[in-house]
């Protein structure tokens, strides 16, 4: 099947019904999305489809087909980290880290879609879990990275 | 200098060829074939020590021999280096080191001099024999505080000598900064890239001063934590994200029950049959098989398929309401304490006195460590070699286990210790290397990524000890605690890790120090105490360090007790435990006595909270801390929760990065909330009910409460922080319930008592 992953396509020969995360980490070696749990209730595996904030250890890889999708791997650009991984580095928010890569993804996906989100819409859309407890940070970074990015679009325009 | 003297001795004991004397060159055991999963790579240079090497470009790198499972112990270890070595955060690069006796956690071996913490007193024999070259006991920065110091300062000392040689002036002439030696008078500078190789033949003939406190450029200072850039690009690689070349994965199934043994399976041939399947391996200890296949998703479906036939349920008839009927009759019983932990005055006496009694049974359940990243571990065995890749607490313990499953000398054996996606005592452990042993050596020159599905994590831990705790006391005339006795029981943590990881050494739960921490030296002036326990035998059932091991119940149980008293006695809770400690003999009273003077005035105890809004207080000495906490929490409907806000403060002696600090507080106390609001491993007649999180629930981003964290400034030597954060959690949130709801929460979960927390 051919997959359209950070841009570019990759081919892979795997049952239609291979959860997108192993397709990712077994198959094609991006091991930056997590496994954690396999049954959609932590939030490690999360990636972007088509810019939505999707858990992929229980999506067939199948159902990626001729969609966008965007992992960690490919949330900085030309090595230039995004606003969130700066914020994430500012405000120090890893632990053990390895909730992160989703988390990450899923602050993306809600900037994308709100740029300035409210603690309460923070709440909402952020439900991964992370055993370190950084949820905090999170919020403040998430915070951080919607002014960043506001300021951004300002000197852009 | 005796000190120091000894532990450069016991430093480099049994490493032939490692300079004895501090100062000399040693060697740097770091194996280059790591670079990949520690981040950098060592390069060139010359090794100023064990912890020190700089390379000719000036790149400056060192080992860091402790495992990074977030506390960020890769940060601050190279900060005590670098304080004294006069190099910058950013010059520093770090490679995990082999697991080499020069990196042993001599705290396991030797606690007692630095007055602190004497939990690992059963380790300490232990490590008399082997150099424990582990993490764990929030003991990194209290081993390490002053030997990293002292090898910064004399691999400093050496680059001057060097220099000074060089320009023909002495010692006193030069100084140095960010890698350079600097000439005084000539203002020239030398790179210490240029001196290392004179450096590292510098026979010192004295012990460099280490600086004051006032001189500090680095420590106490926020810095950055050297592995946060490459967590939030997915390029840290933890022992699960390994990928050398050929590996399979191989997904474990364990057998039904706990301490079941497989007979055999029925069905091997059909499962080698299944797309990518390429081998279905019995595990040699009886417990369990595995199916190695190409690709995880594939491994652990076919795992799934295998029928196994299945012997033996040692726990048949054991549920978890057996347990807690079991644990409720050994603290009823006088006769089954099998130890004294701490005794002073008659509290029987006074027990039976005129006064009072009151009297309250607490109760906590199993619990998991969940990490977030399962279980797993990468393995390969060619011939009498094995190279090993896996986040783990411990190195050198990693070494012997392969060593015992499979007889390859302990120098043919390769230990990488990658990141931990979480450790809190659950990889300590030793189950998943043996097995990943057991698997790799059925598949010669393969590597073999062993990996647990989240359902065989939870399922097969070793789990915190359920703990039962009956306590009796009786408040004086002066409104004072005159009696306080408890008697508690659970199955003793050291002597079942022990008997697992290192059995020649363990000894009885009776000589367990970890079962009464958190319940003896309290810091409350009391007439009469008595503190005991009796052990559960449940062998079966493995017990393990879980984050903050005893002090984890016994916090709650004390601290909530405590206020149980303070009711009884119709006084402030706050009020009640200063005037408590203020007749404390203790010799840290003083400090302990800030610290809850600290949180009160933080949370504003005096002033009275808004209507719906309550809070509790609590306040443990563990791992050689001291934490107060105050949890803020609204009462949203009748038995529905927010907990708004947690103030915290600690007093860890010397502060070495206070943002990590900070962080692992605000860590700590998720971790103990979550247990306290959710979490419960249950047996059903062997069989643990608890498969995944839908029935393990966490905090999350919706439920976590603000915490405000102040660290108090005392020049002690330095305490633990990856541990004491979680302790005063459970009982501070509780003893805000009882403000809210007059309901006195003596056992856990709480969702299991009908609360609900938005």
């Amino acid at each position: 099947m051919e997959l359209k992953i950070n841009g570019a396509i990759r081919n892979v020969d795997v049952e239609d019904n291979m959860p997108l995360l192993w397709v990712l980490r077994d198959e094609l070696n991006m091991t930056g999305t997590k496994y954690g749990c396999g049954v959609s209730a932590c939030g490690a595996c999360t990636v972007q489809i088509d810019g939505v904030a999707t858990r992929t250890c229980t999506l067939p890889a199948s159902a990626a087909v001729g969609k966008e999708i965007k992992t960690i791997e490919g949330v900085a650009a030309n090595g230039q980290l995004s606003a969130i991984q700066k914020a994430w580095i500012e405000h120090q928010v890893p632990q053990c880290g390895y909730c992160q890569s989703g988390q990450i993804m899923a602050a993306e996906a809600l900037l994308d879609s709100n740029p300035n989100p409210t603690d309460e819409d923070i709440d909402k859309s952020m439900t991964n879990i992370c055993r370190c407890g950084t949820y905090q940070r999170i919020r403040s970074a998430i915070h951080t990275a919607a002014k960043w990015r506001a300021e951004e679009t300002t000197l852009q325009g | 200098m005796g000190k120091w003297t000894r532990r450069a001795f016991i430093a480099t004991g049994g490493l032939a060829g490692a300079g004895l004397i501090v100062g000399v060159a040693g060697i740097m055991h770091v194996n280059k074939a790591i670079k990949k999963y520690s981040g950098v790579g060592m390069g060139d240079g010359a090794s100023l020590n064990a912890w020190v090497r700089i390379a000719p470009d000036n790149t400056i790198t060192m080992a860091v021999p402790r495992a990074e499972m977030g506390q960020g112990v890769y940060t601050a270890l190279p900060m005590l280096i670098a304080e004294e070595l006069e190099v910058d955060m950013n010059q520093i690069e770090i490679v995990h080191p082999q697991p080499e006796s020069p990196y042993a956690n001599t705290f396991f071996l030797d606690p007692n001099p630095r007055k602190a913490y004497a939990s690992y007193s059963l380790m300490a024999k232990v490590a008399a024999f082997l150099p424990v070259v582990g993490t764990g006991g929030s003991t990194s920065v209290k081993d390490l505080y002053d030997h990293l110091r002292e090898m910064g300062a004399t691999a400093r000392a050496a680059l001057i000598a060097a220099a000074a040689e060089k320009w023909g002036v002495t010692a006193a002439d030069c100084y140095a900064e960010s890698a350079h030696v600097i000439n005084k008078k000539t203002k020239e500078k030398l790179t210490y890239g240029s001196l290392a190789e004179a450096a590292s033949k510098v026979e010192l003939d004295f012990n460099p001063p280490l600086k004051e406190q006032k001189d500090f450029k680095l420590l106490g200072k926020r810095i950055q934590r050297l592995d946060i850039p490459e967590k939030v690009t997915g390029a840290a690689d933890f022992s699960i994200d390994v990928r050398p070349e050929g590996m399979l994965v191989a997904a474990i199934r364990h057998a039904t029950y706990i301490g079941g043994t497989v007979n055999g399976i029925t069905n091997i041939e059909e499962v080698e049959q299944m797309k990518g399947v390429k081998k279905v391996v019995m595990l040699e200890d009886g417990l369990g098989a595995a199916v190695v296949a190409d690709n995880t998703w594939r491994a652990k479906n076919a795992a799934m398929a295998l029928d196994f036939d299945e012997a033996g349920n040692t726990l048949e008839n054991v549920s978890s309401a057996d347990i807690s009927k079991m644990l409720g009759e050994i603290v009823a019983d006088e006769s089954k304490m099998i130890a004294t932990s701490e005794a002073y005055g008659d509290a029987n006496a006074a027990l039976n006195g005129e006064a009072k009694v009151i009297e309250a049974n607490y109760e906590v359940p199993y619990l998991s460590h969940c990490t977030m990243e399962p279980l797993n571990c990468t393995m390969v065995i060619n011939g009498d070699k094995c190279e090993v890749w896996v986040g783990h607490q411990g190195g050198s313990m990693v070494r012997d286990a392969i060593n015992t499953v499979t007889e390859i000398p302990k120098e043919n054996i390769k230990v990488n210790i990658t990141y931990l996606g979480g450790g809190f005592g659950r990889r300590a452990e030793l189950d998943f290397v043996k097995k990943a042993a057991m698997v790799a050596k059925q598949m010669p020159g393969t590597p073999i990524q062993l990996v647990f599905t989240r359902e065989e994590d939870m399922k097969n831990g070793t789990y915190r000890p359920a703990v039962a705790s009956n306590f009796k006391g009786t408040i004086g005339a002066d409104g004072m605690i005159d009696a306080w006795e408890n008697k508690m029981a659970l199955q003793s943590v050291s002597s079942s890790f022990m008997l697992r990881t290192m059995p020649a050494m363990a000894e009885g739960p009776e000589k367990d120090p970890q079962t009464s921490e958190g319940a003896i030296e309290l810091p409350y002036g009391r007439n009469n105490v008595s503190v005991q326990f009796g052990q559960l035998d449940l062998p079966a059932l493995q017990v393990g360090n879980w984050r903050s091991v005893g002090a984890s119940q016994n916090g709650f149980f004390s601290e909530s007790f405590m206020d149980e008293m303070a009711h009884a006695a119709g006084q402030d809770p706050y009020e009640f435990r200063k005037k408590h400690i203020q007749k404390s003999d203790l010799p840290d009273a003083p400090r302990f006595l800030a610290v809850l003077n600290k949180v009160a005035d933080m949370a504003s105890w005096s002033t009275p909270l808004p209507e719906g809004k309550y809070r509790g207080i609590a306040i443990l000495k563990s791992f050689g801390s001291i934490v107060g906490q105050v949890a803020e929490i609204t009462k949203t409907d009748e038995k529905e929760i927010s907990i708004d806000k947690v103030y915290c403060v600690i007093d860890c002696g010397r502060i070495v990065n206070p943002d990590t600090i900070e962080a692992q507080m605000q860590s700590g106390i998720i971790y103990g909330l979550t247990a306290a609001l959710y979490n419960e491993i249950t047996l059903d007649n062997g069989q643990v009910v608890q498969q995944n999180f839908p029935q393990y629930e966490m905090v999350r981003m919706n439920t976590s409460p603000t915490v405000a964290v102040h660290i108090m400034e005392v020049d002690e030597y330095p305490g633990g922080v990856g541990e004491p954060g979680t302790p005063p959690a459970a009982p501070a949130l509780t003893n805000a319930i009882f403000a809210a709801t007059g309901e006195r929460v003596r056992s856990l979960p709480l969702n299991k008592l009908g609360y609900t927390f938005v």
